[in-house]
């Protein structure tokens, strides 16, 4: 089985952010990347595909010279080849554009399974799968627990909400998009590193950007809010307030 | 329990009792020979001449002997030149290999001081043997009229009274180490007895006796000449069994110490791309394979090792013997992988899985054992070659593990918090950022930048540096040393982390760093080597202790017990400076075993982060023990020797002593000022 693995680079978890003059981007300088998360666990479900059915496991990433080091990081762990597909303009590509420049991709590599994240830790759209899969005229489920290869294709574990599973059947070639937390990461090791030097990374240029269909009007950290409301009433009254206070507007109960 | 010791027991006496027997039959003999003549001279009788037949069984004697001998003794040095080289290798600094070969063997220093009497016993066999070397080399020229020390010359005769004392010595020595071996039995030497010492033993004492014996008959007699022949057997005899045994060491084991990696614990830089640690005997080097064919079986390594103390997997003396025999069966080359899952046969304990994975990451990398060793075998760097081997290459797989190596390779702190819980700790405390300006960089380290108690160790300390006047200022981001992944043989992300240090340092132009932290200690001085030099770093400890006429003296008569870190104290020989510490804070009370004998919190070697140890806790032990003193205080250096004992004390009933670090024991006699705003 061949799979291909669309993952993205994003900054750090603990980043301190800032938002450039233009207000339209974050502040890039200075800022340290890492694999997206669901990413990181999409690679691990291909690579454990791989390891059970044998078959080659591909990775791609969109973006600026930076997102190299992922990719190492991805062949390190395991993946056979990377592509990168050079773009400097991420930030003015919605996600149709990301969509169509990994879908040209997808197109000539014609893989049995693409994998991603089921939503990107910066933007958190969770769209770009779905999309991708929509031009590539595939089926596609999203917030996959656990795959599994049948017969016939694949049988997969979706999450619900409130702790409800599904099982999906679905043909091959398919797209998932992959939930975090469905496998244990492994560790990118010494020899996984010297393994990788020798592994191909292809370059590509990404296709000049079309005028986008959503326009993105302005980045702003999230802003702070502070309410103070003095509740007032006998000790079980301001209970009783309270309780419903925190159940159905602050929502923590 | 009982029965089996019993049993044991009355299974050593028979053994004994047929030696005994063995050695009276002999002695009868010889008796009926010597009755006739026995007379006490202060000089060595001499066989007189040789017959051309005595000289042509000598020959052939001497030369099945030596045969036999390199039978076995070729293919070990086969092996051992066959080994990989050791690239990183140099004769440098050859005054401290002198010193070492002059104190550890010459004078027995190490073993005497460290076991003294069989120790003792050990040293006056040695000595004996060297003094007897030319009384040996004369005894085996006499047929061939070669001897050069004659009884009736002064020099020959006063040399072989000097030989007579020390033959004495000997044989009431190895009298001794008999009796503790056969009788006392400590388990350190093995379950099962061994009868090659026995044997030894045997030849040894008779050797002695068949010397002492020619004072006592007339030159020239039968009865000396049957002395002569019984002294010269049981060398030949003596000599094909040293390779056979653990013996190996009488000709080894000098050569080990004087060889041995310079520097304590030092992990040698991997050689090439395709070097990933111990994987199978073809990663297996000239200096490892020389110090398991030195290994004298003595069972000192165990005897200290926390791990085989605890009912673990893990016996270091084990691991040692478990190359020598993966080296006996399948050779320096061979690709076979190191770590098994089988049972390993032992010559002295029941087969176990000695060589298992489980049992390599076992080990809380005190260093006890490498410490203790008298032949200069050097555990950890096998130890965490054989983790090496399994972790860079992704062959072991442990959830704690892990996730260790992610939030190293994350977060980049080993407690995979993130990394703006730091800056918010140095924000309240109201660190200064190192600006080039202050005089050290205060190092925090994973503990003292994340953990709630390692908090309160530094900010005590910072309160001890503002109270000395001592600027100080604290990096805007820090990452781990990288000591977790050093000690579980991940070189990635080690690697990683000491350059991102290095760099760090460098861009802030740090001169002096100080640590509350004595792993971050050793590994920025010692292990970041490979990558760089650091500046220069020391242990709080070693800052406090310089300033200490400076510090408050406290009358307050509380007994605080100190427990040696074994990354202060071990790896960086520094035992003094914390207790002068202690001694100013209240009075001192040393723990049964202290300074370089001192026990492990079971923190070491990454084992902080694996989880739920098998069989009894580490730090549970050391913390009852620490206990048992009756101190009022129990007195830490190092934040994970802290933690450890942080959780032991709390289950250890009512009112176990308080557990404070040197900085707290300092600081709470601190006169209070401002709270906010000090720089």
């Amino acid at each position: 089985m061949k799979i291909l693995v669309a993952i993205k680079q994003v900054p750090e978890r603990d980043a301190q952010i800032g938002i450039t003059a233009s207000g339209r981007w974050i502040d890039e300088s200075d800022l340290n990347y890492t694999i997206n998360e669901p990413d990181a666990y999409a690679l691990e479900e291909a690579l454990q595909l791989k390891e059970k059915n044998g078959g080659e496991v591909v990775v791609m990433c969109a973006g600026p010279e930076r997102v190299g080091s992922t990719l190492r990081e991805a062949l390190a762990k395991g993946a056979d080849r990377a592509i990168h597909i050079e773009a400097n303009d991420l930030g003015e590509r919605d996600t149709l554009g990301v969509a169509q420049v990994l879908a040209e991709i997808a197109k000539d590599e014609a893989p049995d399974l693409i994998l991603t994240g089921l939503q990107s830790d910066d933007l958190g759209l969770g769209q770009t799968g779905v999309v991708l899969a929509e031009l590539l005229g595939i089926p596609h489920a999203t917030l996959i627990m656990h795959v599994e290869k049948t017969a016939t294709g694949l049988r997969v574990k979706r999450e619900l909400e409130d702790g409800w599973f599904q099982y999906v059947e679905m043909p091959l070639p398919a797209l998932l998009t992959i939930q975090s937390g469905g496998n244990k990461l492994r560790y990118a090791t010494l020899m996984g590193i010297k393994k990788a030097k020798t592994k191909e990374t292809k370059t590509l240029q990404a296709a000049a950007a079309v005028s986008p269909s959503i326009a993105l009007e302005r980045v702003y950290l999230p802003e702070k809010q502070k309410e103070t409301e003095m509740l007032t009433g006998t000790p079980a009254e301001v209970a009783a307030k309270l309780v419903e206070k925190l159940k159905f507007e602050v929502r923590v109960l | 329990m009982r029965a089996a010791l019993k049993e044991a027991l009355s299974r050593g006496w028979v053994r004994m009792v047929a030696l005994v027997c063995a050695a009276t039959v002999g002695a009868r003999i010889a008796g009926a020979v010597l009755s006739s003549e026995i007379h006490f001279s202060a000089t060595l009788a001499e066989p007189g001449k040789f017959s051309r037949l005595e000289v042509a069984l000598l020959l052939i004697g001497a030369g099945i002997s030596i045969a036999l001998f390199f039978r076995r003794f070729g293919p070990i040095l086969c092996i051992i030149f066959r080994s990989k080289k050791d690239k990183d290798f140099s004769l440098h600094p050859i005054g401290r290999r002198m010193w070492d070969f002059f104190w550890e063997v010459l004078c027995q220093g190490k073993v005497i001081r460290q076991r003294p009497l069989p120790g003792l016993a050990h040293a006056f066999v040695f000595w004996g043997f060297l003094a007897f070397a030319l009384v040996s080399l004369n005894h085996l020229a006499n047929p061939f009229g070669l001897a050069f020390l004659r009884p009736a010359s002064y020099v020959g005769n006063f040399y072989f009274l000097f030989a007579a004392i020390w033959a004495l010595l000997v044989a009431v020595s190895i009298t001794v180490l008999f009796v503790r071996r056969f009788l006392a039995r400590p388990i350190w030497l093995g379950e099962k007895l061994s009868y090659e010492s026995g044997v030894i033993a045997f030849l040894i004492f008779l050797l002695m006796v068949s010397y002492l014996g020619a004072f006592f008959v007339g030159d020239g007699g039968a009865a000396v000449k049957a002395l002569w022949w019984m002294h010269t057997l049981t060398l030949l005899v003596f000599l094909p069994l040293i390779p056979h045994t653990k013996h190996l060491h009488l000709v080894l084991s000098p050569l080990t110490v004087f060889l041995k990696r310079d520097g304590f614990s030092k992990i040698p830089p991997l050689s090439s791309d395709e070097d990933f640690g111990l994987i199978a005997g073809k990663d297996v080097t000239q200096l490892i394979s020389l110090q398991v064919y030195s290994c004298v079986e003595c069972g000192r390594c165990t005897e200290h090792c926390p791990a085989s103390n605890t009912g673990k997997v893990l016996n270091p003396k084990e691991i040692v013997l478990g190359v020598q025999s993966y080296l006996n069966q399948s050779g320096p080359a061979s690709d076979a992988p190191l770590l098994t899952e089988a049972l390993v046969e032992s010559r002295d304990n029941p087969p176990a899985r000695y060589m298992s994975m489980e049992a390599a990451f076992e080990c809380t990398t005190c260093g006890s054992c490498e410490y203790q060793c008298p032949v200069g075998i050097q555990h950890l760097p096998i130890i965490i070659g054989l983790r090496r081997g399994a972790t860079n290459t992704g062959a072991w797989e442990d959830t704690h593990g892990t996730k260790l190596f992610l939030a190293l390779e994350k977060q980049g702190n080993a407690l995979g918090l993130s990394a703006m819980e730091r800056d918010k700790f140095i924000q309240k405390q109201g660190f200064p950022i190192f600006d080039g300006t202050q005089e050290y960089c205060l190092w925090l380290g994973c503990m003292g930048g994340y953990d709630p108690k390692g908090r309160e160790i530094v900010a005590d300390f910072a309160r001890v540096m503002r109270y000395l006047g001592t600027s100080f200022g604290v990096l805007k981001k820090e990452k781990c040393t990288g000591d977790p992944a050093r000690r579980l043989g991940n070189d990635l992300v080690f690697q990683t982390m000491a350059e991102s240090g290095l760099k760090a340092f460098e861009a802030a132009k740090v001169q002096k760093i100080v640590s509350i932290c004595p792993h971050c200690v050793r590994t920025i001085s010692n292990d970041w080597r490979e990558y760089g030099i650091a500046p220069e770093i020391e242990h709080h400890s070693e800052f406090m202790a310089r300033h200490k006429d400076r510090l408050p003296q406290q009358n307050s008569g509380e007994s605080i017990v100190y427990h040696d870190p074994c990354y202060l104290g071990r790896y960086r020989d520094v035992y003094e400076e914390p207790r002068e510490i202690v001694a100013r804070a209240g009075e001192l009370v040393e723990a049964p075993r202290s300074h370089e004998r001192s026990f492990c919190c079971g923190a070491g070697g990454g084992l902080a982060f694996l989880g739920e140890e098998t069989g009894e806790r580490v730090s549970h032990v050391r913390a009852a023990e620490l206990v048992a003193t009756g101190a009022k205080i129990v007195g830490t250096a190092c934040p994970f020797c802290n933690t450890m004992f942080r959780d032991a004390l709390s289950s250890m009933g009512d009112a176990p002593p308080q557990l404070l670090d040197i900085a707290q024991l300092t600081a709470r006699a601190l006169p209070t000022m401002q709270k906010t705003g000090e720089r």
